[in-house]
């Protein structure tokens, strides 16, 4: 097992609670690491998103407009731009720094998901229309490009490989992998049961994907099976820390699991939400890890408890100074 | 054993959203640094443009809230998707207007006495001033 310290051995994990929300939060997403901190921006069913400081959960601002359940959103990795995906049937592009709203992006249907590529000039959006749209956000009024091929509503749809690819994972029980220059599914998955979440790493070109009770890894540009870990109940969610030592899950059961990826061993199992956990994602620093939850809050846990970090501070127990 | 351990300290807890603001404070240091330039504007670069585009959007919205004031208690037209068109008695609207209360909605189905109509559903309303 990884080494832990005993300061972790000895401590209880104390989960920071973000209220705000007043309906399930079904998405989240970190930004990368900016000279301000990092950020987090979580999708609700209330149709506000709201953005928080990364380390503490200290709320920022509410995302106001959109006028449905928000079901997606992103930041991109200097945490400039926001964009969110509602079922009022448009993605929104914020200011992420002022709040405001830059764009509206009018769909044909719900939509499900949204990721920005790496330098930010691009949107991939994907929702119950099944068909995945890039927007050029420098020529906002331009039509999208549009990449169909999915038989059911997407779920999420993520660039990759250097922004060359795109993954989708839709409610028809594949993952597709597509070259956005030609358009076309160069590989695809086929599952037994509908996919729940889909993380890519580009750090090592991982993906990490959640059906059933299963947790999957797989390599991004090969779509090759590297292993799979099961938990004891139905999973709705899976983050990879960036060193590639843990991966959490979550799910119906309400808990949080932590797993040695090297083994596959359950390590940790941590109680606090009150309904299902629907997201989950490590901290890009990989110091902590949030969780978003049918019970309208947001949960920030530590990675090595009781270190000293955000609003978390290292009390030694007596036997330890 | 883990009833033994000692739960994590923490300095406080995260703030939550305040009850009157979207947020976004415009004296936090990241603001400052960033704005205006984030991002490109929908319009021009100068101020006074900008002025200019808030200023007409501040009348259009005026008028809008002041022609919803017109039309309460009225006999209003509704023009609706999918060549639906309905008469009724117009309420009021909700603050985020995305419903209108209206009475005596006539509909192909008969008379609703009381009723709301969801404001995406309606694309032009007209009545008498």
């Amino acid at each position: 097992l990884p080494y832990r310290s005993p300061v972790s051995m000895a401590m209880r994990q104390t989960p920071l609670t973000c209220s705000g929300h007043t309906r399930p939060v079904v998405d989240l997403a970190f930004s990368g690491i900016t000279p301000y901190g990092y950020f987090l921006i979580s999708a609700c069913k209330d149709g506000k998103p709201m953005l928080r400081q990364g380390d503490t959960g200290d709320w920022i601002g509410t995302f106001l407009g959109h006028k449905g359940a928000v079901w997606g959103a992103t930041l991109n990795k200097e945490a400039t731009k926001a964009a969110t995906a509602a079922a009022d049937f448009t993605a929104k592009v914020w200011d992420a720094v002022t709040g405001d709203e830059v764009l509206t992006l009018a769909h044909k249907h719900i939509v499900k998901s949204v990721n920005f590529t790496q330098d930010s000039n691009c949107l991939l959006t994907g929702g119950n229309d099944k068909v995945l749209r890039i927007y050029d956000l420098g020529k906002p009024e331009a039509e999208p490009q549009e990449i169909a091929g999915h038989t059911s509503a997407i779920k999420k749809a993520l660039w990759c490989n250097n922004d060359q690819q795109i993954l989708s994972a839709a409610d028809d029980k594949t993952i597709r992998l597509w070259d956005k220059n030609t358009k076309e599914a160069v590989k695809s998955l086929s599952f037994d049961a509908s996919v729940s979440s889909m993380e890519y790493i580009p750090d090592g070109e991982v993906l990490v994907i959640t059906y059933g009770r299963t947790i999957a890894f797989y390599k991004a540009h090969s779509l090759d099976l590297i292993k799979t870990v099961d938990a004891p109940a139905s999973i709705h969610s899976a983050s990879l820390h960036p060193d590639k030592d843990f991966f959490v899950a979550g799910g119906d059961d309400f808990k949080l699991y932590k797993y040695d990826y090297t083994t596959k061993e359950e390590m940790e199992s941590y109680k606090g939400h009150f309904g299902p956990i629907h997201c989950v994602r490590f901290s890009p620093d990989g110091e902590l890890y949030a969780s978003g939850s049918e019970d309208g809050t947001l949960r920030l846990w530590q990675t090595a408890v009781g270190k000293t970090y955000g609003l978390w501070k290292c009390v030694l127990p007596g036997k330890f100074t | 054993m883990s009833g033994m351990k000692t739960p994590v300290s923490v300095l406080r807890l995260p703030r939550g959203p305040e009850p009157n603001s979207r947020g976004f404070d415009p004296t936090s240091p990241r603001f400052i640094a960033l704005c205006p330039t984030t991002l490109p504007s929908s319009s021009s670069s100068s101020g006074s443009a900008d002025e200019e585009e808030q200023r007409l959007r501040a009348e259009l919205r005026e008028r809008f809230l002041r022609t919803l004031l017109l039309m309460t208690g009225k006999r209003v037209r509704f023009d609706m998707h999918e060549h639906v068109r309905v008469h009724a008695r117009f309420g009021a609207s909700d603050i985020d207007v995305l419903n209108l209360q209206v009475c005596d909605l006539e509909t192909p189905l008969g008379v609703q006495r009381e009723a709301l109509l969801r404001s995406q559903d309606v694309i032009a309303c007209s009545f008498e001033v």
